[in-house]
């Protein structure tokens, strides 16, 4: 009884936080699939230099430099010019940004698989740009994108623990809180261990079998 | 805008100085941890084609957990967790080895793409036209093998080079950790960031130009091309 109420002392604030790390993972997944998809479909409209350049510096930018390096110049390299950011509005802001640079890849190449073929007959028999996108591209690309996005969502959960540094109040900060008052680091990063496993081992197993309905039958 | 660039050339020499050493540990812990992925991703993939079936259910229950865990609680769990065991690590040690325990899980599926692209019937083919088993590694499988599993190594080599930030959260003294120390002298933390952001793109850019201008040039000649490397 004594070790159940020990346990449960630190289990039931790390759950807390849990529902934290879900609050971020889900704004961060919003942000950054529509800024992604937002990006993408821009540099599909409009083949300009000008337009796709500043768009694939962005990108660049965001997957050749660390999250927590983003993280850090959002949150106190914002503060010192003034914008100061609430940490756990830092968090979803950072880890959208950098996800929408994973996701503007992702989508484009899910543009590029539907064959250009069927742009341009749908062109043909007289389908405007933008319906052509939303009535023959877009349904398909899901089929293609929705394997790495999947990656992505898990890869994101794991990544809002890295908010933690940035004192959002996430799974891994509330566990490093509680380690500080009571020196139980086995248990207490254990339990957090065990927090990702219960929301990660599900999540990926779900979008493995989505992908499994949604793959073009052999 | 002018002002910024004023402060941060003033400060660039006294930052540099500290700067370049930490990112020799950034670079350092890169290498070694991915040394050590790629040997434990060896020894994975010697496992799941032993064809033993207790190796085989305990490699994807490795495989299944480490990835669902975060880098950061893997690191804290080796770092702060097993001392409380009785085993305890440097900061570097056990930032070698998280990351290497982590990458490992990734490193395997691209080994595996790697064996799994060549058929077997070649083996077969060169050691009954008299090629010795090392011949055939060396001028039947490897040369193949290359092609496949080349690109996507790299990719997880720059994921690699980024996560390993991840590793200033447990006191390595390396690129980012410097960063946030030098920051909290300074108050200058747009500054300092922003430097040390460009410092790990300066590294990781151009490995990543390298990637896309070597994929298709190793994939010539080969009849069906495997898909771009999107993750990890």
């Amino acid at each position: 009884m004594g070790y159940l109420d020990h346990l449960l002392h630190f289990a039931m604030p790390l759950v807390v936080a849990a529902g934290v790390t879900i609050e971020v993972s889900v704004g961060a997944f919003a942000l950054a699939t529509t800024l992604g998809l937002l990006l993408a479909s821009i540099r599909f409209f409009m083949p300009s230099r000008l337009v796709r350049l500043p768009i694939s510096i962005y990108v660049e930018v965001f997957r050749n430099v660390p999250s927590l390096t983003h993280l850090f110049i959002i949150f106190f390299g914002l503060a010192y010019v003034g914008i100061r950011l609430d940490s756990l509005v830092a968090a979803i802001v950072g880890l959208g940004l950098i996800g929408a640079a994973v996701l503007t890849e992702i989508f484009r190449a899910g543009f590029e698989a539907v064959h250009i073929g069927q742009r341009e007959a749908a062109l043909a028999v007289g389908m405007t740009p933008g319906m052509t996108f939303r009535e023959i591209i877009l349904p398909q690309t899901w089929r293609v994108t929705l394997p790495p996005i999947g990656n992505y969502a898990v890869q994101l959960v794991k990544d809002t623990s890295l908010v933690a540094a940035i004192a959002a109040p996430e799974i891994m900060f509330t566990a490093r809180n509680l380690v500080v008052n009571t020196f139980q680091t086995t248990l207490v990063y254990g339990i957090a261990a065990a927090l990702y496993l219960a929301i990660c081992i599900p999540l990926s197993r779900a979008i493995r079998r989505l992908e499994r309905r949604m793959a073009i039958p052999r | 805008m002018i002002d910024f660039f004023q402060t941060l050339i003033e400060h660039a020499p006294d930052w540099g100085r500290r700067l370049l050493p930490a990112t020799g540990q950034t670079v350092l812990i890169t290498a070694a941890s991915f040394g050590l992925a790629l040997a434990l991703a060896v020894l994975i993939e010697f496992g799941r084609t032993s064809g033993v079936k207790v190796i085989h259910r305990a490699i994807g229950g490795y495989i299944e957990v480490v990835r669902a865990l975060p880098i950061l609680a893997v690191l804290y769990l080796i770092y702060f967790g097993l001392p409380g065991l009785g085993v305890t690590f440097s900061p570097f040690a056990a930032g070698t080895i998280g990351l290497g325990v982590v990458y490992s899980t990734y490193l395997a599926e691209v080994l595996r793409a790697g064996v799994d692209s060549l058929h077997r019937g070649q083996r077969e083919a060169a050691l009954a036209g008299g090629m010795t088993p090392l011949l055939v590694f060396r001028l039947i499988i490897l040369p193949q093998a290359v092609r496949v599993v080349l690109p996507p190594l790299l990719v997880s080599l720059i994921s690699l080079l980024k996560d390993s930030s991840v590793c200033a959260l447990i006191a390595f003294n390396e690129l980012t950790l410097s960063g946030r120390i030098i920051m909290s002298e300074s108050f200058l933390p747009l500054h300092i960031f922003v430097l040390v952001g460009a410092i790990y793109f300066s590294i990781a850019w151009p490995m990543s130009l390298f990637v896309r201008w070597l994929e298709p040039r190793l994939n010539r000649g080969r009849r069906s091309g495997h898909g771009g490397a999107l993750g990890p």
